[in-house]
């Protein structure tokens, strides 16, 4: 088995983001996912995605368009 | 009429650092790497392009690497001329090959260098910016500027008037974020332009012997509520970093956020008499042909289009105006005086909470009011002690360029809700039989507004409901008066259910002193009660007196005494030692209250020696 490596974007881990950690992670070419260095997170890209919009459960505003002048 | 200010900066950073580290991955170190200093002018074009199209002018802060790029250096002669740029001066893109060569290190904050390195580091850059340009320059900046540092340079180069200073609330949390490898600790300043003082960056001066010389700008304008909580560097006004916060929609690649973080500044003009400011300063490093994290180029560059975009489209409608930071230091100037403070009031834009928060900053405090917390102060920094605290190599402080707080509550618990221990804060508890309710657990919100030469905060009353059955409508007022280094807090008994019923307040302050989430050594501290003294020896002791006078505590590790004072008839004072395990301190006044009576209590700061 070859060493990892960087994936088509640096994609970093959805589980340390959500503890407000920013890892980047590792791709492994052969079983096609990507694995935390710190945590015990892998995945592959379509669930990366995936648990990235989880991350965003916080932002209840995030698409909210705000009136300061009133 | 309001003004609303903009300083747009750009840096042609010929080895940005997320280009060496992250999209060279496997390839040895080559900090002369054609391709690399290619596509870092190219990203220092796309920029000034983006601004210019929207006609906004920018802030060209020329680092020591593209220094020695005749294109970089054309490049800006060519944009002060035809857009009207400032061509400034920055410390941060030190790393090339040749301040390797020269330094032998790969340090790269100007202020963790040894005074000796960083006067010879100014003295080289400010020369070699001298030999490309024929002038000295008017603006400087880093992540950070240590006092020693901004002190020498104003001896040396008389010509700065202006320099990126802080990166507002950028201390454990950012060195959390990234694994704990990124040491820019420097909590605690403000997060709006000041005047340094001469002996710390983060205080303000007070007056003209204090003044270092310069005016000082944030590091980006960032989210005083986001920031506080999380990673700094996810809100802020750079678009990349609300990318990097993954606040955008990943199908229409919107991010309404970073608009209304603008506008929330923009709002800021009616606390601060019709000024408000915004900085956008984004490294080349963010908007890398490889992508950055989940963004791929594309996006990285929508985000900053559409940044220049929003400021240019304000500007258009008469709501911006853009200006250099040198022209920003002499508008500052002309506009604003030595205490005048800085104030904010700030409401959760991001994760739908309604929460507020205010923010107070003047030469002697930087203080934080929650009002999800009954208006309770949940941070404190007394700049009134314009504690030295020289940072880098040599120095006690290599990394740790935080001003010291009194109250933190994410790093020492705040209202406390945990098994054992305590945490910082100033607040109330309103009593009766028996029953104790903190105003920390009363919501509220507050109005803003300035009589003469006081800013008050009109807390919305509350109501607190007792066991049995008494009911008290209890408003509390907060006044900073400027140049006053106190805080008054009013705290009025509008009404009871039973018009005879006495009840208790006790006004306290539990504080303690540090700049990371650990504890500090307290065997120094001195605990007073009028003249009678208790040295901290972690015994869970408590001194108690009717009618005291005046309470307080002396911390010499950071050179200052807080005080309270507190009027009317029966008022007893106390301070409380705290043990190992709970290592703070208590002030505090109880006081006894009937119906419309109001309990006055005034918290203080000043320098210690």
């Amino acid at each position: 088995m070859a060493q990892s490596g960087k994936g088509r974007l640096n994609y970093r881990c959805p589980s340390c983001f959500l503890r407000d950690i920013d890892m980047d992670m590792f791709y492994d070419k052969d079983k096609d996912e990507y694995y935390c260095l710190r945590c015990q997170y892998r995945g592959n890209e379509a669930d990366v995605l995936a648990k990235n919009e989880l991350a965003r459960f916080r932002y209840r505003a995030m698409y909210e368009r705000f009136d300061f002048d009133v | 009429m309001d003004r609303f200010i903009v300083n747009i900066i750009h840096r042609p950073e010929m080895v940005p650092e997320y280009a060496v580290k992250v999209t060279g991955h496997g390839k040895a170190e080559d900090l002369g790497r054609k391709a690399l200093l290619t596509e870092s002018l190219d990203i220092f074009k796309t920029q000034q392009a983006c601004a210019h199209k929207n006609g906004l002018k920018t802030t060209i802060q020329m680092t020591y690497a593209s220094l020695f790029n005749d294109e970089a250096v054309a490049l800006a002669k060519q944009h002060h001329e035809e857009f009207g740029d400032e061509i400034g001066l920055t410390l941060l893109g030190l790393p090339c090959e040749q301040f390797r060569q020269k330094y032998k290190t790969k340090d790269f904050c100007i202020w963790m260098f040894s005074m000796e390195d960083k006067k010879a580091i100014v003295r080289d850059v400010f020369e070699k910016f001298h030999d490309a340009f024929g002038f000295y320059p008017e603006s400087t900046g880093s992540y950070y500027m240590d006092a020693e540092l901004i002190n020498f340079i104003k001896a040396e180069y008389p010509s700065v008037k202006c320099a990126v200073a802080t990166c507002w609330e950028e201390g454990p949390k950012a060195y959390h974020t990234c694994n704990n490898s990124w040491y820019t600790f420097m909590d605690g300043g403000p997060w709006a332009p000041w005047i340094p003082s001469k002996a710390n960056t983060h205080a303000p001066a007070a007056n003209e012997a204090e003044d270092s010389g310069i005016v000082a700008i944030p590091h980006l304008s960032r989210d005083l509520l986001a920031c506080y909580d999380g990673n700094g560097s996810n809100f802020g006004t750079h678009p990349q970093n609300v990318l990097r916060g993954m606040i955008y929609n990943t199908k229409t690649w919107e991010y309404p956020y970073l608009y209304n973080l603008i506008d929330q500044y923009r709002s800021l003009a009616k606390y601060n008499n019709g000024y408000a400011y915004n900085m956008m300063f984004v490294g080349p490093g963010w908007m890398n042909k490889m992508g950055r994290w989940e963004q791929p180029y594309e996006l990285l560059l929508k985000s900053y289009e559409d940044g220049c975009a929003y400021y240019g489209k304000l500007k258009k409608e008469g709501k911006l105006v853009d200006m250099t930071m040198a022209e920003f230091a002499d508008y500052y100037r002309e506009t604003k005086h030595y205490t005048e403070p800085e104030c904010a009031l700030w409401r959760d834009i991001l994760y739908g909470s309604d929460k507020q928060l205010f923010w107070y900053c003047d030469p002697y405090m930087r203080a934080c009011v929650n009002m999800d917390q009954g208006g309770a102060i949940v941070d404190l920094r007394p700049y009134a002690a314009k504690l030295e605290w020289p940072v880098g190599i040599g120095t006690p402080h290599i990394q740790d360029a935080s001003y010291p707080f009194l109250i933190q509550e994410k790093y020492r618990a705040g209202y406390f809700t945990h098994y054992a221990g305590e945490g910082t804060v100033r607040s109330a508890k309103v009593c009766y039989k028996g029953e104790e309710i903190d105003l920390c657990l009363c919501r509220t919100k507050a109005q803003f507004s300035q009589q003469g030469e006081d800013r008050i905060l009109t807390l919305d009353p509350v109501e607190l409901v007792f066991a049995d059955g008494l009911k008290v409508r209890l408003q509390t007022i907060i006044t900073f008066a400027e140049g006053s280094s106190s805080i008054r807090f009013d705290r009025k008994i509008l009404s009871m259910s039973d018009p005879d019923a006495e009840i208790t307040i006790k006004e306290y302050l539990v504080a303690c002193y540090g700049t990371t989430e650990y504890t500090e050594d307290m065997s120094s501290l001195r605990l007073h009660i009028d003249e009678e003294e208790l040295s901290y020896e972690y015994k869970c002791r408590e001194l108690i007196r009717e009618g005291a006078e005046e309470i307080d505590c002396v911390i010499p590790p950071i050179k200052t005494r807080v005080s309270m004072l507190a009027n009317g008839r029966n008022k007893i004072g106390f301070v409380r030692e705290g043990y190992a395990f709970s290592p703070m301190f208590t002030l505090g006044y109880e006081r006894n209250l009937k119906e419309t009576e109001v309990f006055t209590t005034w918290l203080n700061l000043e320098r210690a020696d």
